[in-house]
Parts: C-alpha cells; sequence; structure tokens
C-alpha cells in the first residue's frame, strides 16, 4: 500500500480513472481536494486530517434537539445542516402536542440519517434498532476524521473499550461518543478516548488502551464487576457474542501481517 | 448558532461534578489554569500584552494620541476602552458593533484601571484646559475559552505597565513611560450549582447563571466590581468570593506584573 | 510620519531594507493556533502580523444570504486598533469592507463551494501588526486556514503585490516604498497561475504590468514553498505513524464498502447482514461500517462537468475587478489608504 501525506491540489495520478474520493480530475489529471493522506489501491483517494462531518445516508449519529416545531425535532448533527426529526419517524405514536415530553431542546439523541437530498436536508429517524434518547451517561467530541479509530479495525476498539471499561459505548459517525457507565470507570474511559485520540500510533494501540484501562482499577473493576453487567443488561438487553470479537481478532492479525509485509 | 443549545447531558455533567467538587478539567474550585503573559508583541502600539488564559487568547494594544481634556477634568488625561468579541474567537460570535456583552466587559475593564488609579492622570496633562494624553486600550479577543474579561483586565495592566507616552512623535518633548502607580487584578467567579469557580472554561460559562468580577489593589482593597447575569449571590458566598479575590489577586500580581 | 527618502534603490541594486527588487520580505506561519476555530493560522510576513481562522461550513443566516447550490464564502479582513501608527476605529470602514469582498472572492475559484449548498465558509483575517501588504499577507494566511479547517479545495492561492519606486519595479513593497512608491499591483494567484485577487493603483506602462505580473508569479512560487512546508511539517515525523493508520483505517471503512457492494450486489444480500448485525447489538456503530465519504465521489463528476464553467467564472470576476477599480477613487477611500497598504 502507497501512502503519503498530501495537500490540496497536489498531482496524484496521470490516470483519470485513477480518481477517487478526496480528488478531482483536470486535464486527465488526478489531484487532491483535501490536506490529508492519500492512498493508492485500485484507485487514489484522499482521507482528510480535519473537517466537519458530512452527513450521509444510514449514518448512526448523536444529535441534539434544538428547535421542536408542531411536526418536527430540529437537531444539531455536528455538520453544517441541522437534521429533521419528523414526529412520525419516533418510534410511537406521539401526538403533536406530546411532542416535548417525548424529547425536548437540549437532549442528545442518538439517531439514524434516513435520507439527505440534493439541497442537504437531512431527514433523520429512530424507527432503528439502538435509536433513543440518551438520559444518563457522557458524550464525548473527538474529531469526526478519527471516528475509525475509536472503531478500530472491525470494531475491535470499541469492544475493548467495552468490555475493559465496564461502560457502554457508542461511537456516532459525527464524532459523538457516548459512554455511560459508573463515574470513575466513565473518567477512566473519557482519558483512553482522548489517547485514541491524541496518542500517536506505533502499531497495536488497540493493545496500548487495554493495558490502560485495565491497569489501576482493576481491583475494583472487578468489585463492581457484577452490578456493572447488571446495569448494562437493563439499558442494553443484546450484547455482542464472542463470535464478533473472535471475528476481530482473526481480521487484525490479518491487517498486521499486511502492514508487516508493506 | 447552534453551540448555544447545550446539550442537557454536558450540563448534568458539569453540575454533577461540581456537587462532588470538582471541575471538567480536573481543578480545584479556586484554581487558575496556566496564565502566559508576552509584553510588547506589537511595534506598532504604544504598549502591548498578549494574555493566555489556558486556550484563551486576548490581545490589548496601547495607543496613545494628543486630545482636548473633559471640561470638568482639564488637568487630567482621558482613558478609552474598547472590547470587541471578535468573530474569529468563537463560533457565537458575529460581526457587527459591540453587543450588551461586550460593552458590558469593556467597562469593567476600563473601571478596573480607572478606579484603581493606576494611571495616574494628572501626569498625563499636557496643558491644562487645552491639550492632555488620551489613553487607547484596546482588547481584542483571540481565542475565547472561557473567562474573557480577566484576561483582557490582565493584559490592559499589563500593557499599560510597558507603555511609553510617544512625546517626540507628537512633538511634546521627549518620550517618558507611563505614570503606572496600581496594578489592579480582575477575578471572575462563576456561580455553577451553588458552588463558586474562578477562571471558569467556556463550558462552565455556558451552564452558569450568575457571575461576579471582583478587581483588587496592592493593598487588598477593592476598586470595581460587577454582578452579571440572570441569577442571583448569596451574600456568605460572595462574601467569601470578595476575599479569595484579594489572595488570588495578589499571587497573579506577584508573579506576572511585579517583574514587568 | 518620516519624510519620503530620496532614493529607494541602491546602485547596487539593493532596496532600503536590503533586499533586491524581486526578492519577497521573510514569512514565517504556524498553523492551528486556536482551538475555538476549525482552522487557523499565524502568519509573519517581514512586521505584518496577521491571524487568520476559518469557521465552518457552517449553518448560513440569515436564511436571505443562502446560495441553493453552493456555500457563500464570506471574508471578514479586520485591522486592531493598534495595528497601525495612529489609532483606528475598530469596526469595518470602506476600505475593509472592499478587501473583503475582493479577498474572498479571490478563493471562491478554488474552494470546492458545490459540496456544502446553503452553507456558509467564514474565513476571518485579523491584521494585528500592519506594515505595508497586509491584505495579500491576510490571503496567505487565510489560505492555511481553509486547508487546516479541511475544507476541500482545488489548490492553495498565495499573494504578493509588486510596485514601482525609482522608477523601477520592486516585489513586496515595504512600508516607505508603498507610501511614496509610484504603484501599487497587488496579486492572489492559484498554483496554475490564474489570477484571483487584482487591483491596483498608480501609474504603469502596459511593459510593466506584464513584467509585475511575472514578478509576482515567482513571488507567489516561494509562498507556495513556504505554505508547502508549514503543511507537510504540521503532521511530522512523529505523528506521521498515527496518520498513516488512520488513513489505513479510514481506507479499511472504504474498501468493505466496496467489497460489500461488489460482493453483494442484491439489495437483500445487504439488508440481511445489517439485520443480523443489528441483532448481535444493539449499538450498530461498531459493526456498521460502511459508506465511508462516498459524496466526494459523486460530486467530483459533478464538478468535472462544472470545470469550465467555474473557470469562466473566475474570469468573469477579474474583470469585473479590474473594471470597477477607477471608480473606488472617492475621498473616503484615501483616509483608509494613508493607514497602509
Amino acid at each position: 500500500m502507497d501512502r503519503k501525506i498530501v495537500i490540496p491540489g497536489q498531482l496524484l495520478s496521470d490516470k483519470e480513472k485513477m480518481a477517487g474520493p478526496g480528488t478531482y480530475v483536470k486535464d486527465g489529471k488526478v489531484y487532491s481536494l483535501l490536506y490529508g493522506i492519500a492512498n493508492v489501491k485500485n484507485k487514489v483517494s484522499v482521507v482528510p486530517f480535519s473537517g466537519k462531518y458530512y452527513p450521509s445516508r444510514k449514518d448512526f449519529i448523536i444529535g441534539t434537539v434544538i428547535d421542536v416545531t408542531p411536526s418536527n425535532w430540529i437537531m444539531e448533527t455536528g455538520s453544517p445542516y441541522d437534521g429533521l426529526l419528523h414526529v412520525s419517524e419516533y418510534p410511537k405514536r406521539v401526538d403533536s402536542s406530546e411532542m416535548r415530553k417525548c424529547m425536548s431542546i437540549g437532549d442528545c439523541v442518538i439517531v439514524r440519517i434516513k435520507d439527505v437530498s440534493k439541497s442537504m436536508k437531512v431527514e433523520l429517524t429512530m424507527r432503528e434498532p439502538g435509536s433513543r434518547v440518551l438520559t444518563k451517561g457522557r458524550i464525548i467530541d473527538v474529531v469526526p476524521a478519527k471516528v475509525p479509530r475509536v472503531i478500530g479495525h472491525s470494531g475491535s476498539m470499541v469492544s475493548i473499550l467495552k468490555k475493559e471499561s465496564n461502560c457502554d459505548v457508542f461511537v456516532g459517525k459525527n464524532g459523538r461518543i457516548w459512554i455511560n457507565g459508573k463515574s470513575d470507570d466513565m473518567d477512566h474511559l473519557a482519558a483512553a478516548i482522548e489517547m485514541i485520540e491524541r496518542e500517536s500510533h506505533i502499531s497495536g494501540l488497540t493493545d496500548k488502551i487495554g493495558r490502560f484501562l485495565r491497569n489501576e482499577p482493576e481491583e475494583v473493576a472487578e468489585s463492581d464487576a457484577d452490578e456493572l453487567i447488571e446495569e448494562e443488561r437493563s439499558t442494553l438487553p443484546a450484547k455482542e457474542d464472542n463470535v464478533t470479537e473472535e471475528t476481530c481478532r482473526k481480521v487484525d492479525a490479518l491487517l498486521d501481517d499486511e502492514v508487516d509485509e508493506a | 448558532m447552534s453551540n448555544e443549545a447545550v446539550s442537557r447531558l454536558k450540563k448534568d455533567f458539569i453540575f454533577n461534578l461540581a456537587l462532588k467538587g470538582q471541575r471538567e478539567d480536573g481543578r480545584a474550585f479556586d484554581e487558575m489554569r496556566d496564565i502566559k503573559l508576552e509584553t510588547n508583541v506589537i511595534d506598532k502600539a504604544e504598549g502591548s500584552a498578549k494574555v493566555y488564559y489556558g486556550d484563551t487568547q486576548v490581545i490589548v494594544g496601547i495607543k496613545l494620541q494628543v486630545g482636548t481634556p473633559f471640561p470638568d477634568s482639564a488637568d487630567k488625561g482621558v482613558i478609552i476602552t474598547s472590547m470587541e468579541l471578535n468573530p474569529i474567537a468563537s463560533p457565537d460570535f458575529e460581526a457587527g458593533p459591540p453587543r450588551p456583552k461586550a460593552i458590558e466587559m469593556a467597562r469593567v475593564v476600563d473601571r478596573g484601571i480607572r478606579e484603581s488609579g493606576a494611571i495616574d492622570l494628572n501626569k498625563l496633562c499636557i496643558t491644562e484646559g487645552e491639550e492632555v494624553w488620551m489613553v487607547f486600550i484596546d482588547v481584542h479577543v483571540l481565542n475565547d475559552s472561557g473567562n474573557l474579561l480577566d484576561a483582557a483586565s490582565l493584559g490592559a495592566i499589563a500593557a499599560l505597565m510597558t507603555a511609553t507616552i510617544p512625546a517626540e512623535r507628537e512633538g511634546r518633548g521627549e518620550d517618558t513611560k507611563m505614570p503606572i502607580r496600581e496594578m489592579p487584578v480582575s477575578l471572575t467567579f462563576v456561580n455553577v450549582g451553588g458552588e463558586y469557580f474562578i477562571d471558569a472554561s467556556n463550558n462552565e460559562e455556558s451552564i452558569c447563571d450568575t457571575k461576579v468580577t471582583i478587581v483588587s489593589n496592592q493593598d487588598g482593597s477593592i476598586c470595581a466590581m460587577q454582578k452579571s447575569g440572570a441569577g442571583s449571590l448569596s451574600e456568605e458566598k460572595f462574601l467569601k468570593a470578595v476575599e479569595k479575590s484579594c489572595e488570588i489577586g495578589a499571587k497573579i500580581r506577584e508573579e506576572y506584573l511585579l517583574n514587568i | 510620519m518620516s519624510d519620503k527618502p530620496e532614493k529607494f534603490i541602491d546602485e547596487n541594486g539593493i532596496r532600503l531594507d536590503g533586499r533586491r527588487v524581486d526578492e519577497i520580505r521573510p514569512m514565517t506561519v504556524e498553523m492551528g493556533v486556536l482551538t475555538r476555530a476549525d482552522g487557523s493560522c499565524y502568519l509573519e510576513w517581514g512586521n505584518n502580523k496577521v491571524l487568520a481562522a476559518v469557521y465552518g461550513p457552517r449553518e448560513l443566516h440569515p436564511r436571505r444570504l443562502q446560495r441553493p447550490g453552493e456555500a457563500l464564502v464570506r471574508y471578514r479582513y479586520n485591522m486592531a486598533a493598534f495595528s497601525v501608527e495612529d489609532r483606528i476605529r475598530p469596526g469595518p470602514s470602506r476600505r475593509s469592507t472592499e478587501i473583503s469582498k475582493v479577498s474572498g472572492e479571490a478563493f471562491e475559484p478554488v474552494v470546492m463551494k458545490q459540496f456544502y449548498p446553503s452553507a456558509v465558509i467564514d474565513v476571518f483575517a485579523e491584521v494585528l501588526q500592519a506594515d505595508a501588504g497586509t491584505r495579500t499577507a491576510a490571503i496567505n494566511a487565510a489560505t492555511l486556514a481553509l486547508v487546516d479547517a479541511g475544507i476541500p479545495m482545488k489548490g492553495l492561492v498565495a499573494a504578493c503585490a509588486v510596485g514601482k519606486v525609482d522608477g523601477q519595479l520592486v516585489l513586496d513593497l515595504n512600508k516607505p516604498e508603498d507610501n511614496y512608491g509610484d504603484a501599487d499591483l497587488p496579486i492572489a494567484m492559484t498554483e496554475d497561475g490564474d489570477i484571483t485577487l487584482l487591483q491596483m493603483d498608480g501609474n504603469l506602462t502596459v511593459e510593466e504590468v506584464n513584467k509585475g505580473i511575472e514578478m509576482v508569479r515567482e513571488g507567489c512560487e516561494q509562498i507556495f514553498a513556504i505554505q508547502k512546508a508549514a503543511l507537510l511539517e504540521r503532521f511530522g515525523t512523529a505523528e506521521e505513524e498515527e496518520v498513516l493508520e488512520d488513513a489505513e483505517l479510514q481506507a479499511e471503512l472504504m474498501s468493505e464498502e466496496e467489497e460489500v457492494s461488489e460482493a453483494a450486489e442484491e439489495e437483500d444480500a445487504v439488508e440481511e447482514s445489517e439485520d443480523l448485525e443489528a441483532a448481535e447489538t444493539e449499538d450498530p456503530e461498531d459493526v456498521e461500517v460502511e459508506e465511508a465519504e462516498a459524496m466526494f465521489e459523486e460530486d467530483v463528476t459533478e464538478f468535472e462537468v462544472n470545470e469550465e464553467e467555474a473557470e469562466e467564472e473566475a474570469a468573469e470576476v477579474n474583470e469585473e475587478d479590474i473594471a470597477s477599480e477607477p471608480e473606488g477613487e472617492e475621498s473616503t477611500e484615501e483616509e483608509g489608504e494613508k493607514y497602509e497598504q
């Protein structure tokens, strides 16, 4: 794999058909549109270092209610565009006059983007498993470009975060991460997430984060573990099973090999 | 801007921490962020200072001009303080003429300098009733991470302490140092869930309903105060804050101003 | 104010500040200096000190300013009250309003506005210390702030002025040359050499204009080099591993997407796998890896179609600027120009 830091306007390829995301074509040549990392595979694409979240259909995000109209909740999405959640997209039937009782200004909500129009009207839905109003826990903001990093290879990082912190974690594509658990555990987890965002990576960050999370509160975690699991169950009936984690590990191993070869 | 809708979780988080005696960034209630002060950063100004309170950045420039005194103070120089909340400093600021919040802050900075007698205004008189020096204190806000007022006040006095009266340029004799005789220090307390924080971050400010600014002098006297915001202050907490402001003010003065 | 020097260039072709006629003043830049802004850059050029910040793309209010098919690039050039010899009143003047307008337009041809319909990209340029050439300094800083904010752009923009003193053309005017020179020609251009800002006052022959533009082009080359060095330095050796890892993860997301769509063309299969994921966990995000940045792909094709149009537009803008220049000679303008160029 060929990767390098590029800046807008930098020539990436002489072959027009190599143009991938984050690039543009001029006079048959491919140039970068962004400041970020260029990857050359079948095509050349550029992943930006920074930038706002760009709403995309089917993304799960965390929105904040900023207004309630007679038929819509308007949500701030961390992007240039506010999202509209129509009353019919709420999981239950809600009368117009009752809308504020379900969700009012300041509420954080896990929603899914139902559709994005050409003029960037962002329609949201809560008729999805996992979608809900967040009444407990904390929100941590990360740069949207770092979201894949927090998720990790096939979700390996999120799995570690959840498992080792005894907290519930949800990573919104818009860079908002919701965590919930014991206060101390959340502090620890928040520090770990900050570490993921900040720390330079020398292969095996997933392990490093795991170790970081296991470190000091080992005993505390053990004594509180049962209680916590109970708590988690009540809020989150379904949990990922071992197969997923097993798969993650395999994929990781595979990817590591690839890196070594490169 | 949408930022004004602070998420409830964030609000709750800061409140709950306050109940446990903690703050978002791990500071104690009466703990300042790191202060950094650089002076003489703008050669074009007669005096200048750049101040960092954590990530908050302001730059203060002093300009002097010859002008006519006010009739009721014919032998005194004039102080004019301006502060604009530039849109560069926060997503919540908009371009346009200063709004009440900016004007209030400018006036509190001004009051601290004026009422403490920081500048010996009599020495700024050139010809009584005709010509005096007009001192312009301009606060340029660059990054608002909270507590702009205290940062601006520290910047103002530091910039004044480095200022020169440009007499030569204006054909009024030899350049002299700005006549400084007091070093007021401003300290703002914000009320979060009944607890008073100093040097609040922008997150803390966004959820507080009341703040009080107390400006203290070297001898521990108070020269200016301002309560701001929709809430109220309890007498007991307020009096404690007054005491604290002198104590912390003295530390800041010693560390950052006395060696200019 | 000091008096006009007798000579601006000595017999060896050296200017008062020791530069050759085709040499720019030393320039230093620092990226990401403000925490609240989405992108920022501090730049010193000679004795100029400017700070540029970018906010956005973000929602634009009031609504009537919104452009349905693209983002508005809103540029605000502002001078600090203490940035010049004689204090200036804070707030916009006729001079700063004009500079803001043409400077914003200097970025319109390169910023991919069509990605962000109805939004605004705010660029704020604050002149903290002025010493001739602040508008060009501000543009050089603003380019880097835009890049830092992750705004998609066709390329960088650099700006530099050329002027005339002692009957000779000089690059990047200093204060005395600016005050007492015979002409001032600030220009901004893209890396392809397309002119995106052009203003002029004074007196130049057609040949001098020709030569002046060539000198600016060479000056801009040097500025592009400084800008690029700053950008490449920002994520230098220490963090390289990290950014490469980021890229790998992003690429993984994208390739998985491709694989999904290639391997399972039928919608049903995709739906099924999604349902399965949803059943496994109530937090679908950690397995939900799809559709990262599909937007750029879509928009690039759109852009290709628009390419010529965009270039025509750019040319029009420049023509307008030139045409409107003589009209700018009003009494109020002189007041502004006195402070600095």
